[in-house]
């Protein structure tokens, strides 16, 4: 070759390389972007909201300005009973709206279509976006019907039955509010996902760790976090094997509690300063206490303390819990 | 840049171009380097780069490592309330006697490949129970035939290929001979084959070394 | 004297300053990443070690280690070995020795930064990309640019007609990572979402390993291996296949990461056919460096640098027979997620590339240095802990992989494949703090040569010197 070649040769570089993201990302980008969303692609990006990972909202990971997801016995508005509960995501004002409200084309055909009639997303989606955020939304998922089969889409409920943010809040209470999108954020902020994926394999993997998701039940989770090196069981559906508030406060404490043989590291810094009782919580005497049980000077463990309402631990007990 | 298509397999270019690339390799010394020298493909290298990518278009043939369809337990789930089986008493007794049964049919089917489908997708009396319904409700429908239904978890779902139109202007889905991506890679493979042939063949022949001129 | 050079006028700074800079800088780098995957592994064989602190529990750890190590120690080790080996092969000088060092300045600073905003949990929550956005932008813009252009007008400015293959590398490289830094990290750019999201952080963690850390370590064997032996490079011709089939090759099956997800099924075959096709850069790369080291063999005993060189190209050969099988789906099923990855990754990290560029930071600080090495003890002490270190930990991850394998298929309960992994887990603790013990020794080793080693006589080479110690 000879050397005046050198040109022909940068244009076949740039070529070659312009080829295969051609193949690589834009001709796969029509297949990604036509999934329509799931049931549970609804639920976990309206209990996530815009960002769990670093955004403009909470640049510092802290959980603030995040949406809360609440059980509703009973329409905050009429007082009339529901039955079964109602799940209700609530945006305060300040908090981004999710995703697919921005974009409400990536909810995918039928979803889209449903969320913006019956659903009349419209007043907070798009370029109003500012204004749900501006003035606070509460979304629930509603069921339509489009093309003949069953959709679930997005319904703004302050639109749809007036519902406000501080109201379905008071209507709850705190004991059905959950702290889902700073869970989430505690899963990737203290590296859970190192070790527990969040993907149950397409092949023998589901007879555990349950069914492998499908190509609509990602819309709008940013990030995925699959996690790749798996250490631990996979999560994506480990609120339905195992449900225990109790058990996930004493494994998140010291998961060689309930688990003599875990490799898994002790949360219990989560737990912050003071237990549920406002009282101070003595880790040293804690570990100490534990440490003659582990040795055998001590017939039980020490007591787990209970966690304060706004410690981080709830939130991701939450999280742990919704996964189903 | 003359090029020289009399005797492709033995340089594109022409003599005096040969002879001024090698002049040039032998009297360049990139930081104190020689140039590489001029040296053919050794056999061995092309032998192993044909073998891989031979190896690179079987190894990933549809029919490896696929997942298991619908299709592949028809006969567990029609068999599976029979007299023959509700006598036997355990799920491995069952099992053994469904999955004898499923091979012995596919057997009679010569060029049925559930045969090793089977082996490699084994499957238990639990999960047979939790499949069964969805399959016999599937037998019910006429759009889709079984075998384009993949079970996914305790699931089975319609299969994410995109396989021929049939004639009623339905898309199968089923992976096609000519799945997309190996068509892709087919192109692919051949642009890159016929790229360094042509780089190749226009470097001075083989038989040739660079003249180093004497310090 | 640093602070002058970078306030000073590119003509006064003596060449080769930057990638001495660089040099100490990446082996810094390897010590504190070493050091932090020390740390991980005892954490993992021992969880109660180092407890109930949020800032050193395993999890703020894990994803410093990786960084530190890629961006930290073998990214900086490319470009240390690029400021020398680029004007060296062009029979010039640096473009800018000042745009190196300022390179060399914002790496360490943007690094440290990054590091520790991602240690006290500011993550972007996407494997390998896990930088805030800003301060991807910060290395895409203060550290991957700058050095591009200084590579890249080197290479214009060269004093030769032909430009070496180690140059090839290095100019398309340096300017293709940028590309995938920028379109990789778009979903933190442009906030996309599910699947997309998914499909491009493996896209961008992919080709940093295929159009980065593996071509450019080979290419530095490119130059150190001839250099080393006195034998020309065995072929032009397979200099070219090699070139070629990484920009065509190793671009493209990014999505064999996520080959169990749901994806559509037609990437995943296009991928898994291309991913087989890895291995022709593979043998080309191979062959033409195991062909050039032909009558010189014993230099692999008696050469420290040529006995690094040689070990990681060596350690290409499973790195990628594993590579190129594992991600078809007929083998994808039993090893996807479990450590048996863990061990390729650090079969392609700390056992290929990693020991190519010890041999370049080798040879290349002795060169700009003028020294030699101080002391060949030392530097052989370095060689077999990294090595048997390296060995340990890539075969006990091996083997926990496949027990990992097996109990995902069988449906063990997870508990007893925790339990059966657990000697693995301590091997791979006692290999890496091998690992990073050798690097301790390097460090003194070459902070020793820079000191009191044997000053080498103008136009000679410092291996063709006799060692000292």
């Amino acid at each position: 070759m000879a050397f005046k070649e050198y040109r022909l040769g940068s244009a076949m570089v740039g070529g070659a390389l312009g080829l295969s993201m051609i193949i690589t990302i834009f001709m796969p980008s029509f297949d990604l972007r036509s999934a329509v969303s799931t049931k549970m692609a609804l639920e976990k990006q309206l209990s996530a909201g815009f960002d769990v990972g670093f955004g403009y909202a909470d640049p510092l990971l802290l959980g603030i300005n995040r949406p809360l997801t609440v059980v509703l016995d009973a329409d905050p508005k009429t007082g009339a009973k529901f039955d079964p509960p109602v799940t209700a995501y609530i945006y305060k004002p300040g908090v981004p709206m999710p995703p697919n409200v921005r974009h409400p084309h990536d909810l995918g055909k039928g979803v889209e279509d449903l969320s913006e009639g019956l659903g009349q997303i419209g007043s907070v989606s798009g370029s109003n976006h500012s204004v749900g955020q501006r003035e606070g939304v509460v979304f629930t998922i509603g069921l339509g019907e489009f093309d003949g089969e069953e959709v679930s889409y997005i319904e703004n409920a302050t639109a749809t039955r007036g519902w406000t943010p501080d109201a379905t809040l008071a209507a709850a209470g705190d004991k059905n509010t959950f702290k889902i999108s700073q869970g989430k954020t505690e899963f990737v902020v203290q590296g859970c996902w190192w070790c527990h994926t969040l993907l149950p394999e397409q092949t023998q993997d589901w007879q555990v760790f349950g069914a492998p998701p499908y190509l609509g039940d990602f819309n709008g989770e940013n990030p995925t976090a699959f996690g790749s090196d798996r250490k631990a069981p996979d999560l994506l559906h480990v609120g339905s094997r195992n449900s225990s508030r109790e058990w996930m406060l004493l494994h998140f404490f010291n998961p060689r509690l309930v688990q003599v043989n875990s490799i898994m590291p002790r949360f219990d810094y989560l737990w912050g300063e003071k237990d549920a009782q406002g009282n101070v919580i003595d880790y040293d005497k804690w570990r100490a206490e534990y440490l003659e049980y582990a040795n055998g000077k001590r017939v039980y463990p020490p007591e787990v303390p209970d966690y304060a309402p706004d410690s981080e631990i709830r939130a991701l007990i939450d999280w742990v819990l919704s996964l189903k | 840049m003359a090029w020289k298509m009399d005797n492709p397999l033995y340089s594109l270019s022409d003599e005096q171009e040969q002879q001024d690339i090698l002049k040039k390799w032998g009297e360049e010394r990139m930081g104190g380097l020689i140039h590489p020298a001029n040296n053919r493909l050794p056999f061995p290298l092309t032998f192993l780069i044909a073998l891989i990518i031979l190896t690179a278009f079987l190894i990933t043939m549809p029919i490896w490592g696929q997942r298991p369809t619908a299709e592949l337990y028809k006969v567990h789930v029609e068999l599976m309330n029979t007299p023959e089986v509700e006598r036997l008493t355990t799920p491995e007794e069952k099992m053994k006697y469904l999955d004898a049964e499923a091979m012995k049919r596919s057997a009679s089917h010569p060029d049925s490949r559930n045969k090793g489908q089977l082996e490699r997708h084994p499957i238990f009396w639990d999960d047979l129970l939790n499949l069964a319904p969805q399959i016999i409700e599937l037998q019910k429908q006429t759009k889709y035939p079984l075998d384009n239904f993949t079970v996914v978890g305790d699931k089975i779902v319609l299969a994410n290929f995109e396989g021929n139109i049939r004639a009623d202007g339905v898309r199968e889905r089923l992976q096609p001979w000519w799945d997309r991506g190996y068509t892709i890679d087919v192109f692919y493979v051949s642009y890159y084959c016929l790229w360094m042939v042509i780089m190749i063949k226009r470097l001075p022949h083989f038989s040739k070394k660079p003249q180093i001129p004497a310090y | 004297m640093l602070l002058k050079y970078l306030t000073g006028k590119n003509e006064d700074i003596p060449a080769g300053s930057s990638a001495i800079f660089f040099g100490f800088s990446s082996i810094f780098w390897f010590v504190v990443g070493t050091g932090l995957g020390s740390f991980n592994a005892a954490k993992l064989a021992f969880p109660d070690f180092v407890t109930g602190t949020e800032l050193f529990a395993f999890g703020h750890m894990r994803q410093v280690h990786v960084l530190a190590v890629i961006v930290g120690w073998i990214s900086m080790a490319f470009a240390m070995t690029m400021m020398y080996m680029t004007p060296a092969l062009g029979n010039t000088k640096l473009w800018s020795e000042k745009l190196g060092l300022w390179t060399g300045m914002m790496w360490n600073i943007g690094l440290s930064t990054a590091l520790f905003s991602l240690w006290i949990g500011i993550t972007s929550g996407r494997e390998y990309s896990d930088f805030a956005w800003p301060l991807d932008l910060v290395i895409l813009l203060g550290v991957i640019t700058p050095l591009c252009v200084n590579v890249i007008m080197t290479i214009a400015h060269r004093r030769t007609q032909g430009i070496y293959i180690t140059n090839w590398f290095f100019g398309s490289c340096t300017f293709m990572v940028g590309i995938v830094l920028l379109v990789g990290n778009s979903p933190e750019y442009f906030h996309l979402t599910g699947l997309s999201e998914a499909y491009l952080t493996w896209w961008n963690a992919h080709n940093l390993l295929g159009l980065w850390i593996t071509p450019v370590a080979a290419a530095i064997a490119y130059y150190t291996i001839p250099k080393l032996t006195g034998n020309p490079l065995y072929s032009h011709r397979i200099g070219h296949m090699h070139f070629w089939s990484i920009i065509v090759f190793y671009s493209t099956p990014a999505s064999h990461h996520i080959m169990s997800s749901p994806i559509p099924e037609w990437l995943k075959s296009f991928a898994s056919v291309e991913g087989v096709l890895i291995l022709i850069p593979a043998v080309a790369f191979v062959a033409n460096i195991l062909l050039t080291m032909k009558g010189k063999w014993t230099l692999f005993v008696e050469n420290i640098e040529t006995k690094f060189s040689m070990t990681g190209v060596l350690l290409a050969v499973p790195l990628n027979m594993q590579g190129g099988f594992q991600q078809t789906r007929s083998i994808n099923w039993y090893i996807h997620g479990t450590g048996w990855i863990v061990a390729h990754a650090h079969l392609a990290l700390l056992g290929m590339s990693t020991f190519l560029e010890i041999a370049a930071v080798y040879f290349g600080l002795q060169q700009m240095l003028k020294r030699k090495v101080y002391s060949l003890a030392l530097a052989n002490i370095h060689y077999w802990f990294v090595l048997i270190g390296f060995c340990i930990y890539w075969i006990s991850m091996t083997i926990a992989g496949l027990i990992q394998g097996a109990g995902k298929i069988y449906e063990v309960p997870y508990i007893d494949v925790v339990i059966a992994e657990h000697p693995y887990m301590i091997a791979r603790w006692v290999g890496g703090t091998m690992v990073f013990t050798g690097n301790l020794v390097w460090l003194f080793n070459m902070w020793m040569t820079a000191r009191v080693g044997t000053l080498v006589p103008e136009g000679r080479y410092a291996h063709e010197l006799a060692y000292d110690r």
